[in-house]
């Protein structure tokens, strides 16, 4: 039981690891930055969300608004933060982008106070009995909604236009531009997408702790860098997995080698060793 | 005089499930100037890799220099025994200049302990034998510029100036010529001569055949990982095998 | 000069030593660490356990030294398997990993951390005085690789490795060194920190820590000397200098690591660089 509980509690704490990590491993396959903010953009997306909540009492319309407004954030992000910058070396990207998210993070501290906001009456907090072990219905849902988003975005990635441009772009982006694929348009619509996703983990995350704080986003922050290193930087099916396996990991970590090692320590040494044996990730683009 | 240099041996090369190179064997001897020509996705730039080092080679492959077996041996150790190669795709250090380029890689012997190379700071005798250098390839008048901005020309130039710096017996040579227009690539070809017969053995890929015929002595031809001749110049271009691999490869190129 | 003009001092001659140290590995050499604030916290923990085991100053602190010099030289092993955005993200599970283990450890103080470390009994002026002129050394020394055929070849490491290992260059014995020497100088500074504060927690050798100090260099220009003490400077006096608006100070900080990196990207020393070359420029052409 215990074995079925942890694994559960993996899989759960994967799938939110999932739709943050899926824009980031869009954005590094598109412009090779690791975008640290990404966390930010989570972090905007629990408050937005939880704003619109409060004001209106309706998790249905909090949730595509939170995410749309997040989405056009994201865009704007490419737009004035990293375009200028592409064609430096990368370190530039990556520190200008740590710098983006600490002031995020104080902009939230500094708008909404440093103790956080909570939900007022707050939504699918009731106990699920699934298979004899209780989960909270937030939980569950967080899990439905990974599952299906990924799984349209998979399908439309597949089956559509742009999203068949999206993938080409990604995984060679001047392969793709001699075919005549428009990489601004591209790398606007990941963004947008990307960034969706993290508002939506981000409004999941504070359901769960009834909670958002300026300092929400300091995990996802680098345990999204380590899960799309982990999945072989760029490559989305591999990502996905990673999350999976390091929310397992972790369950099964914190239990049986926590008194040696934390949470963070755990999934980092698991990274390691990882990378020590395959060098390129899990799942190698080439 | 027939003092065989370098010995390529039964190598074997696999991408992925794709051979690269299928058993492909050859001698170069002491000094003379051999070029490897074949269709493209032959294997050629593979081999010339695999010489150097930097591709991981399948048993039973083994490669002498000089009668030693340098097949488990790093990139840097095969440099030091007198191996050197350039590439097609000229990639010089971007943060120097022209000049700086040559220096770093004629002080390859300071260079070759980190500990001692710490407490020495002389540069004197490697600029004077930089300078020398690229005026053999003829580009003493933009040693002091910054490599950016600097015409192809002048950076397939300064590639094999750097290349000859660490004092190389065997020189690989990755198209040398690809890019340069029909004046620059026969001086380019003429440079080559020239250092060829100061006593440097050479070994070349090139698509250009007009100058491949002019100046080499020998050849070896791949195909599809496969050595399929070799030989004079003249005789295996009369090679049946040969005509029918190019022919080949031009009408599959002509119906796509 | 009061007390607090004192500290301050030393502080910023600890952290110049503490940012030349990252500089050797990631402005020389072209590696990029995330955690080198797990090489501080070495020297630190190292340095402070021996002198409350009774061990003189200087025995203290070329212990730390030399075990965190050792622990670099492992960590840069790994170097030879990873590249550039997978060693970023490893350096930064190694930092995650120091933490992880240091909190775990009761005879390290766990959470709480290393008190009471002995006085290094020479006052505070004259500890001052010692710190800065091992920071002077440090430069100078740093100054000379520069200059030596080893900075030469560091250089071309970094511009392009697989080029330099070409012509002759041993990278991977580059690297190493790079690493050992960087992590070794960590090392002092994170033991000259123990003495300097007499009191450690797991929390100054966090990622943050890692982050700051890749700040300093980045901010002052990557590489160069002149430009890493100012970013030094710079960075360890602003939050001082802003203390009268506290609040924003974070923030400030965030645009500013921002703001450099996307308006000038080879840092402060670049910035300087071309304002030079324009007034150069101005007078020949008068």
């Amino acid at each position: 039981m215990l074995y079925l509980e942890l694994l559960l509690q993996g899989l759960i704490q994967g799938s939110m690891y999932a739709i943050i990590a899926v824009g980031l491993t869009l954005v590094y396959g598109l412009l090779r930055i690791l975008h640290v903010a990404h966390a930010g953009l989570f972090a905007l997306g629990g408050y937005v969300g939880l704003l619109i909540f409060n004001e209106t009492g309706s998790l249905i319309l909090a949730m595509p608004l939170a995410a749309a407004l997040v989405g056009l954030v994201g865009m704007a992000v490419y737009r004035l933060c990293y375009q200028p910058i592409l064609d430096r070396p990368p370190y530039v990207a990556l520190i200008a982008s740590i710098g983006l998210f600490i002031a995020m993070e104080e902009l939230f501290r500094l708008i909404f106070g440093p103790y956080g906001l909570t939900y007022k009456n707050p939504p699918l907090q009731a106990y699920v009995n699934l298979f004899g072990i209780h989960i909270r219905a937030a939980e569950l849902c967080m899990v439905g909604a990974s599952i299906t988003l990924l799984g349209v975005l998979s399908y439309l990635a597949q089956n559509t236009r742009i999203g068949v441009a999206c993938r080409a772009t990604v995984e060679d982006p001047e392969m793709a531009a001699s075919f005549g694929i428009d990489a601004i348009k591209v790398r606007y619509l990941n963004f947008f997408i990307g960034s969706a996703l993290a508002a939506l983990a981000g409004i999941f995350v504070s359901l769960l702790s009834n909670l958002v704080e300026p300092t929400m986003g300091g995990v996802p922050s680098y345990k999204a860098l380590a899960i799309i290193v982990l999945g072989g930087l760029g490559n989305v099916k591999g990502t996905l997995i990673a999350s999976l396996v390091i929310g397992i990991v972790e369950a099964f970590g914190t239990i049986y080698i926590g008194n040696l090692l934390d949470r963070d320590a755990i999934a980092f040494a698991f990274l390691i060793i990882v990378l020590m044996i395959r060098p390129q990730g899990l799942f190698a683009e080439k | 005089m027939n003092e065989i240099l370098l010995e390529v041996r039964n190598i074997i090369v696999r991408f992925g499930g794709i051979t690269a190179l299928n058993n492909v064997y050859f001698d170069v001897i002491k000094g003379e100037f051999l070029s490897i020509i074949g269709p493209n996705g032959a294997g050629k730039t593979t081999m010339l890799r695999a010489i150097i080092g930097v591709v991981k080679l399948l048993s039973p492959s083994r490669i002498f220099l000089a009668d030693r077996d340098i097949t488990d041996i790093t990139v840097h150790e095969r440099v030091r025994m007198g191996l050197a190669m350039t590439h097609q795709i000229v990639r010089p250090f971007k943060s120097m200049t022209v000049l700086e380029n040559v220096v770093i890689a004629a002080g390859h012997k300071r260079t070759g302990n980190p500990f001692s190379a710490m407490f020495s700071f002389d540069r004197k005798s490697e600029i004077e034998k930089a300078m020398n250098l690229l005026d053999t390839v003829g580009l003493s008048d933009v040693a002091e510029q910054p490599v950016t901005g600097q015409p192809l020309g002048v950076l397939k130039r300064l590639e094999v100036a750097r290349t000859l710096a660490v004092n190389p017996g065997l020189l690989l040579l990755d198209e040398p010529l690809a890019g340069l227009n029909h004046v620059e690539a026969k001086k380019m070809a003429d440079t080559i001569v020239k250092i060829n017969q100061n006593g440097l053995t050479i070994v070349m890929i090139e698509h250009n055949l007009a100058e491949v015929l002019r100046v080499s002595q020998r050849l070896i031809v791949l195909d599809n990982g496969f050595k399929i001749a070799s030989g004079n110049p003249d005789a295996v271009l009369c090679d049946s095998k040969v005509r029918a691999a190019y022919m080949g490869k031009e009408k599959i190129n002509a119906a796509a | 000069m009061g007390i607090y003009e004192i500290s301050l001092g030393t502080i910023v001659c600890i952290n110049i030593i503490f940012a030349m140290s990252l500089n050797m590995i990631t402005g020389f050499c072209g590696q990029i660490s995330l955690g080198h604030a797990a090489f501080y916290g070495v020297g630190a923990y190292c340095a402070g356990m021996l002198a409350k085991a009774g061990f003189p100053m200087y025995a203290a602190l070329f212990a730390g030294m030399i075990f965190a010099g050792m622990t670099g030289l492992v960590v840069g092993l790994s170097s030879l398997r990873v590249r550039e955005d997978f060693l970023a993200i490893t350096t930064m599970g190694v930092n995650f990993l120091f933490l992880g283990i240091v909190r775990q450890q009761d005879f390290l103080g766990g959470e709480l951390g290393v008190s009471s470390i002995p006085s290094h009994g020479m006052g505070k002026i004259g500890f001052l005085v010692f710190v800065m002129i091992l920071a002077c050394l440090v430069i100078a020394w740093s100054h000379m690789i520069k200059r030596s055929w080893m900075g030469f070849a560091f250089d071309a490491v970094a511009d392009d490795e697989d080029i330099a290992q070409v012509l002759g260059i041993d990278v991977g014995r580059y690297k190493l060194v790079a690493f050992a020497i960087g992590t070794a100088l960590a090392g002092l500074a994170g033991g000259l920190y123990a003495y300097f504060a007499r009191f450690i927690v797991p929390d100054d050798f966090g990622f943050i820590t890692s982050i700051t100090v890749l700040s300093m260099v980045a901010v002052g220009g990557i590489g160069s000397i002149a430009g890493v003490v100012i970013g030094t400077l710079l960075l360890t006096l602003m939050p001082e200098m802003f203390r009268f608006i506290s609040d924003y100070k974070l923030l400030i900080y965030g645009l500013l690591l921002f703001g450099v990196m996307r308006f000038a990207p080879e840092g402060l020393a670049g910035l300087i660089k071309s304002f030079v070359g324009f007034i150069c420029k101005k007078r020949a052409a008068l």
